[in-house]
């Protein structure tokens, strides 16, 4: 279904109120995502929707490709995703390049890769277990079978994620057998757990591709009678989050941070439903996913994408 | 009374709690919960099978039998209890999310302390059974005021440890959130079209069908294309999705201009400005709305008509229904018409006079 977000919001405004439906956050300006088309040891310069960005490096900047590298370990042509320090869009307090994600049930797997399945509307990805991440994901994931939860990050190489840091511990049951959760009397207007990143451009194009620079969020409650549709297979997440639809704005609070924002529902995230788990770097005990936000809007609340997680508040609804 | 007097309603409580877990194992049909987790997925259900058949007879000896058997009995249940509690300690560090599947789907809450160490009261009281020797149905034949006071405090006791008793509330006394519950496109709009908005706006909407449904919580919103005034406008009506007397709300925005006409038996200012609204969501009082007085036969030509009657009607119980967040007041549409324009059911938003200048849509019903 061919869904105006930006309509739907403004509807649900006049009927139910701003409060209902608050505007989403623009980008934050210190947030920046292109493609790197030239890199020094002292400047980086990136392709954006906007044209060619210049950014300085500091003695502190650090550069993240699979593991905290150096300058020289960037390449031309990598997805880069910058956070500039303070408030300026001049230095680069860190970089990622390259990164990649895949989260979902286990198809197939063979010696050193597993095919994922990350849910309606998302193809499936192909997660690359490198020899020298094997123990860590080992750890992590003990079960590489197909109906089991998988959840990496990664560096994206050639259409595939050579994982490097599992995100998750993978729950000791396949994804069929999930617990229900329990009823729900009442609805808490902030809820606390978990928020994760999903790249809705898959790294591809990062350059010329709006859906690379969305800020918004992928939703594991969508409702089934309208935008999950007949081929909805998401289940139900273990916390009770208000059924929404795309267009709904949701205000998430990074607990570590302190830093919020209010982003637009722009997809299903059926695989973040089947996740209960609390974030291993995170404060606090929460646990249950509330949302996956894109890479610009993790990163613009202070979130460490090589991390994959913080603790959240959510209010939604 | 002597402690082996008041261990003698040991058995029929232990029998009742084994009876009880049983029943609810056998009509689950999801299976799989606590320490039959632990196995391979193969075999749960013949495990949980298993595991209910062993916990009636056991049940059903403990009532019955009497002397060696029925104290066997009760040994054999304290192993049961005691092995369960190890058990669902090791589900607990295994998986925090599993539950513990004692009382079968009642039993959805993650497996904690408070499950763990109801397993371990049953154990002791299985140990009373044993010691008592079985013969539920005896002691319970010659049950004395002292007995009954045990056997309830022991059960108030095992009551706090079940998080299941809450659940089973919730599905005899109520349901859930209405943010939470799934609710048919259809119900919601067979609701929507039996509401009083709906049928005073209904000349603005072209078609039967939305074009764009989506929900917010405890409301589902409905958008339609429709004409007013020979301009294309978007009819959006929102369905509360609780109560036998959902709110209703709707509004009209012009289709081409995107400002909004009418909300909420509101006029919207020209340029689509958000009314002042109040922390529930319901529009703030204005100049617009006058709140519903004492029901009175309008005059014909004020044109109150139907909707205004129907609006009365829905008072009582509609207050009632909307426990949280300040009410609006209920607009009487068409009582700061000017001129008397507009009369009888056509008081909607089709009688208006054009963009930024129509009449009140509607109020809640």
């Amino acid at each position: 279904m061919s869904v105006d977000v930006q309509e739907r919001r403004r509807f649900t405004a006049a009927l139910l109120g701003e409060d209902a439906a608050p505007p989403p956050s623009g980008p934050a300006p210190q947030v920046v995502r292109g493609v790197a088309v030239h890199i020094t040891a002292h400047m980086l310069t990136v392709a954006t929707l906007d044209g060619e960005e210049r950014f300085l490096f500091e003695r502190t900047t650090s550069f993240w490709r699979g593991r905290d590298v150096g300058p020289e370990d960037v390449r031309v042509g990598d997805d880069v995703l910058v956070r500039c320090g303070g408030t300026g869009r001049w230095v680069v307090d860190r970089l990622w390049a390259q990164l990649g994600r895949v989260t979902g049930t286990i198809v197939s797997a063979d010696e050193d890769a597993v095919v994922v399945d990350p849910g309606h509307g998302r193809p499936r990805a192909v997660a690359v277990i490198p020899y020298r991440s094997s123990g860590r994901m080992a750890v992590r994931h003990p079960v590489l079978e197909p109906g089991y939860l998988f959840d990496a990050v990664g560096v994206r190489e050639r259409g595939t994620v050579h994982t490097t840091v599992p995100v998750t511990t993978q729950p000791p049951r396949p994804a069929a057998r999930m617990p229900r959760r329990p009823p729900a009397r009442r609805v808490p207007s902030a809820q606390s757990g978990i928020v994760t990143w999903y790249d809705p451009a898959f790294g591809r194009a990062a350059h010329t591709d709006p859906r690379a620079h969305a800020c918004g969020a992928a939703y594991p409650a969508l409702d089934p009678g309208s935008d999950c549709g007949p081929a909805c297979d998401r289940s139900e997440p273990c916390l009770p989050l208000p059924l929404l639809s795309l267009g709904a704005t949701v205000a998430v609070r990074n607990d570590d941070t302190g830093v919020s924002g209010v982003y637009p529902v722009l997809n299903c995230a059926s695989a973040a439903a089947r996740f209960c788990d609390r974030c291993r770097e995170a404060s606090g005990d929460a646990s249950g996913r509330l949302a996956e936000l894109t890479l610009p809007a993790f990163t613009a609340l202070g979130g460490r994408p090589e991390v994959g997680c913080f603790a959240a508040t959510m209010e939604a609804g | 009374m002597t402690p082996a007097e008041l261990i003698q309603i040991q058995p029929p409580l232990v029998a009742l709690l084994l009876l009880l877990g049983a029943a609810a194992k056998a009509v689950d049909r999801t299976g799989g919960g606590g320490p039959v987790s632990l196995l391979p997925g193969a075999l749960h259900r013949p495990a949980s099978a298993a595991t209910a058949l062993l916990e009636a007879a056991l049940a059903v000896l403990l009532l019955s039998a009497a002397g060696p058997v029925g104290a066997a009995a009760g040994w054999a249940a304290a192993g049961l209890f005691a092995f369960s509690a190890v058990l669902l300690a090791v589900v607990r560090r295994r998986d925090p999310q599993m539950n513990c599947g004692c009382f079968g789907g009642l039993s959805t809450e993650p497996v904690g302390w408070r499950t763990i160490a109801r397993a371990a009261v049953l154990a002791v009281a299985a140990v009373g059974a044993a010691v008592a020797g079985g013969g539920g149905l005896q002691a319970l034949a010659g049950l004395t005021g002292a007995q009954a006071a045990v056997g309830a405090a022991e059960l108030a006791v095992l009551a706090v440890l079940s998080p299941e008793l809450r659940e089973a509330a919730v599905r005899v006394f109520g349901r859930e959130a209405c943010a939470v519950r799934r609710v048919p496109v259809r119900r919601s709009l067979a609701r929507l079209r039996r509401s009083e908005v709906w049928r005073a706006n209904r000349v603005v909407v072209d078609g039967t069908d939305p074009v764009d449904v989506w929900r917010h919580g405890c409301w589902r919103l409905m958008r339609f294309t429709g004409r007013r005034n020979g301009r294309p406008v978007d009819a959006v009506f929102a369905v509360e999705l609780r109560g036998r007397r959902p709110r209703v709300r709707a509004a009209v925005s012009d289709a081409e201009t995107r400002v909004t006409l009418a909300v909420l038996g509101e006029v919207a200012e020209e340029g689509g400005a958000p009314l002042p609204r109040t922390t529930g969501g319901a529009p703030q009082a204005t100049g617009t709305v006058v709140p519903t007085g004492p029901p009175a036969v309008p005059a014909p030509s004020e044109g109150a008509g139907d909707e205004g009657a129907e609006q009365e009607r829905g008072g009582g119980p509609e207050g009632a229904e909307e426990p949280g967040g300040p009410r609006v007041p209920r607009a009487r549409v068409g009582a700061h018409r000017a001129g008397g324009q507009a009369s009888g059911p056509s008081a909607g938003i089709s009688t208006g006079n054009g963009a930024g200048a129509s009449k009140a849509s509607s109020s809640d019903r």
